[in-house]
């Protein structure tokens, strides 16, 4: 039950420093030529430091081309009942019995997507949960680049001049307002999969030059 | 780890739609997605197959010129995978989509290790539509007994006589009874029987069917398959099989059902048509045409074959019904030879079709002939409408006296469509052009045929005018959005089979083949013969054949699919009822229309 506590060593310390050693690309890089990681969380609760991860799913993409062959989906074996938010995302107890171990999963996702910005829905939520999540494996949490894709398309909105609704803004919405397939709502890796397929939508209006630094703006 | 949205639109597509759940998710982990804007150009030379997911992309060639439009479900790059050549086509996103690429490597994987697969895209390749038709489910191949027998049973008590058998078996004019005791089936009893068992023993007409009818007679079930009926009749050699469902008899299958079964049950049909000796008689047999329909769809008769059939069973009526007429007429005061025009005359009639006929006289049809005539055609033509060969809605019908003509009278007429042709005039006369005799003289008709194909044949300006015609309707380039789908007058929304396509194939071969003076007025025959002569290429002749073919078997089918639900037939095809085969396949003939048009124009509306 305590054992992210003994964890807390110096050898498992190093997979944050290694990640925080490889530099984010510059802001002037070209998003087309960029990496990205687009990634979900299912969750217990809200309240980072009371409620765990239950799954993680993510899909990199590479010079604007999502790539399936690393769709990665995992269950997270949590110290807790999943409890009421099974209603949320389907996920049960009893499933998440072959689940993997949290370190396990994060100690792959900052060695093989170190550099890489990362990409959600709604992000600062995913961000404090992975950084909560770091901080109990590793004993220390790195600096995060993310893009919001919720940012993103609810400053679209407001250039449009629209009066932005609460519910306007969630995933869903967005597929469709893009025309994007729609997809079951909560799960891990078909969320992470959405919001990559959002983003490149909404990187297209940026065109060919759009920089990094630009798509930052647009993510504030 | 595989992601639901494209596992399942996979597994919607044809052809991955063959594919097992694990070999799909195995597949989609070669797949990377990109998202295109309208105006992108999607660059094709990536050795990747494109599969379209959302959006519609344009295909143009290196001349500009459009050659197809691609859209969910559709592919690209399976031309340069395939050979190993580049090509010089743009393609542009013309609305917002997703595309995935699947790698070389994963594609050239799958067509080894999935023979279809491969089949699939080799055929897609080289555009030969007859070959890559659905699997059909075996089943369909065969009959079964519930499709072929009567659904009525003729029974009798055993204690009743063998007089009282023979009256009800005249009465309802069949060969054999079903003897039943309790509704129990006991035996039965056939005409042979009565022949040998009771006359030839002298027996009298008092005696009770129980004595002389065949015990425990073999019997079938229902459900059976036609051939076991016919494997267990000449196996006992028998004629008659009592027919069970669940324990209970519930009619009689006799040889003659099997034989009426088989393809040659036209043969019958219009045999009997040819017995008749009212238009009542006529009207009733034209009320198994419907069922013939249905039998020759189940045994998988093609379209081509099916169209023929009806058309020589319409051709049968027209035949009984002249005679019927001078029955009632008299004699014809001169000779005279009915002609058929449009699909009659090419014999691919459908269903719906509707009369397109006129009578062509040695005699003007003046004074006495005239009126003679006038009520021939008349008597005809109503005829053929109580059998369902609906009354012509432009006219074009012997019944109309414009339609009655000599032979200098529509020698005239053809000769003033040919010398002064007019758009608008072609558009109605084409039609006129198909024309074949059904009955009468052959010779007035072949003097007629002569006269207008010699004119046609060195006739430019005709032949621009024919050809503008020709090419006024043009095949839709997909299925986007409602701009293809027509609307008939109960608001139904549908894609026309005809219109848009196979009445396309039918003017453009026209064309060519009054150019080139041929005889053959069947569409499929003049591709051959323009073939043979030369006028056209002969890939261009099959692939026109093959586009032919399968449109016309849509609308049979179709038209198959209308008659089942109890609807009105119609030419009126619902895209979304279209499988992902089907769906390249009509791709494709529209593909082969527009080109044949193209080369028409090319060929015909130059120099003028």
């Amino acid at each position: 039950m305590l054992s992210w506590l003994r964890r807390k060593n110096t050898a498992l310390s190093e997979v944050v420093t290694h990640f925080a050693k490889v530099p984010y690309p510059p802001p002037g890089s070209l998003v087309a030529q960029s990496n990205f990681l687009a990634l979900d969380l299912e969750l217990t609760g809200l309240n980072p430091r009371k409620d765990h991860i239950v799954s993680i799913g993510w899909v990199p993409v590479r010079a604007r081309e999502i790539v399936l062959a690393e769709a990665k989906h995992y269950l997270i074996s949590s110290p807790v009942s999943v409890g009421q938010s099974a209603v949320y995302h389907g996920l049960h107890d009893r499933q998440l019995q072959n689940a993997h171990d949290i370190a396990e999963v994060l100690t792959q996702l900052l060695t093989q997507y170190a550099g890489y910005v990362f990409v959600a829905h709604h992000s600062a939520l995913d961000e404090q949960f992975l950084r909560v999540a770091c901080q109990r494996c590793f004993g220390k949490a790195p600096r995060f680049r993310f893009v919001d894709t919720m940012k993103i398309e609810w400053q679209r909105l407001l250039r449009r001049g629209k009066v932005v609704k609460h519910d306007a803004l969630k995933l869903g919405a967005c597929l469709e307002r893009h025309g994007l397939p729609a997809m079951p709502d909560h799960h891990a890796l078909e969320d992470a999969y959405s919001s990559a397929l959002l983003l490149l939508s909404e990187l297209k209006p940026g065109g060919e030059n759009m920089t990094l630094a630009d798509l930052y703006l647009l993510s504030r | 780890m595989e992601i639901a949205d494209v596992s399942n639109f996979l597994c919607d597509t044809t052809p991955f739609d063959q594919l097992s759940s694990a070999a799909v998710a195995g597949l989609s982990a070669h797949i990377k997605v990109y998202y295109y804007q309208t105006g992108d150009s999607v660059n094709i030379n990536t050795e990747r197959l494109l599969i379209v997911r959302t959006g519609i992309f344009t295909l143009y060639s290196d001349q500009q010129q459009l050659l197809t439009k691609l859209q969910s479900g559709d592919f690209y790059g399976y031309q340069q995978l395939l050979t190993g050549l580049t090509d010089n086509d743009t393609l542009q996103c013309e609305e917002d989509g997703l595309v995935y690429w699947l790698e070389a490597d994963a594609f050239h994987q799958c067509r080894y290790q999935y023979k279809n697969i491969d089949i699939f895209f080799q055929r897609l390749f080289s555009r030969r539509l007859h070959q890559y038709r659905e699997q059909q489910q075996s089943s369909r191949f065969t009959l079964k007994i519930s499709d072929v027998v009567q659904q009525r049973k003729i029974a009798v008590r055993p204690e009743q006589t063998v007089q009282q058998a023979a009256k009800l078996m005249s009465d309802q004019r069949v060969s054999s009874l079903l003897v039943e005791e309790h509704d129990k089936l006991v035996g039965i009893v056939t005409d042979r029987d009565l022949r040998s068992r009771v006359l030839a023993q002298a027996l009298p007409a008092s005696t009770q069917v129980g004595q002389v009818m065949t015990r425990q007679p073999q019997s079938i079930e229902r459900h059976a398959y036609l051939y076991e009926a016919v494997q267990q009749m000449s196996q006992h050699n028998i004629h008659h099989l009592p027919v069970i469902e669940q324990g209970i008899c519930c009619g009689m299958l006799t040889a003659t059902d099997v034989i009426r079964s088989q393809q040659d049950h036209p043969v019958y049909l219009i045999g009997e048509i040819h017995r008749q000796a009212t238009v009542d008689g006529l009207e009733r047999c034209s009320q198994q045409i419907a069922n013939l329909a249905v039998t020759l769809s189940k045994q998988q008769v093609p379209a081509h074959e099916a169209g023929h059939i009806i058309t020589t069973i319409t051709d049968a009526l027209t035949q009984r019904l002249i005679y019927l007429a001078q029955q009632q007429l008299g004699e014809p005061p001169c000779v005279f030879s009915w002609l058929a025009f449009g699909s009659q005359a090419r014999m691919d009639q459908s269903l719906n079709a509707d009369q397109d006929n006129a009578l062509l006289l040695e005699k003007e049809p003046s004074g006495a002939v005239g009126d003679y005539f006038a009520q021939l055609a008349d008597f005809v033509c109503q005829g053929l409408a109580r059998c369902g060969i609906t009354l012509c809605p432009g006219n074009i019908m012997a019944s109309n006296a414009e339609l009655r003509l000599s032979l200098k009278g529509w020698s005239g007429r053809f000769a003033r469509w040919i010398a002064t042709p007019t758009p608008d005039a072609l558009l109605k006369a084409s039609i006129f052009f198909d024309l074949r005799v059904i009955d009468g003289s052959r010779g007035l008709f072949n003097a007629l045929q002569e006269d207008i194909l010699q004119r046609t044949a060195q006739a430019p300006l005709f032949l621009y005018h024919l050809a503008q015609a020709a090419l006024q309707r043009t095949a839709p380039l997909g299925f986007f959005k409602n701009f293809i789908l027509e609307q008939d007058g109960k608001h139904k929304k549908g894609l026309d089979l005809k219109k848009r396509g196979i009445s396309l194939i039918t003017d453009l071969v026209r064309v060519y083949a009054l150019s080139a003076g041929i005889y053959e007025v069947n569409t499929r025959r003049r591709l051959q013969q323009l073939a043979a002569q030369g006028v056209i290429d002969s890939k261009d002749s099959q692939n026109l054949n093959d586009a032919f073919d399968l449109l016309a078997q849509l609308r049979w089918e179709k038209h198959q699919h209308d008659l089942q639900q109890g609807h009105d037939v119609t030419n009126l095809l619902d895209p979304s009822e279209i499988s992902g085969l089907a769906r390249h396949q009509m791709k494709d003939s529209f593909a082969v229309i527009n080109s044949a048009q193209a080369s028409v124009k090319h060929r015909f509306c130059r120099d003028l």
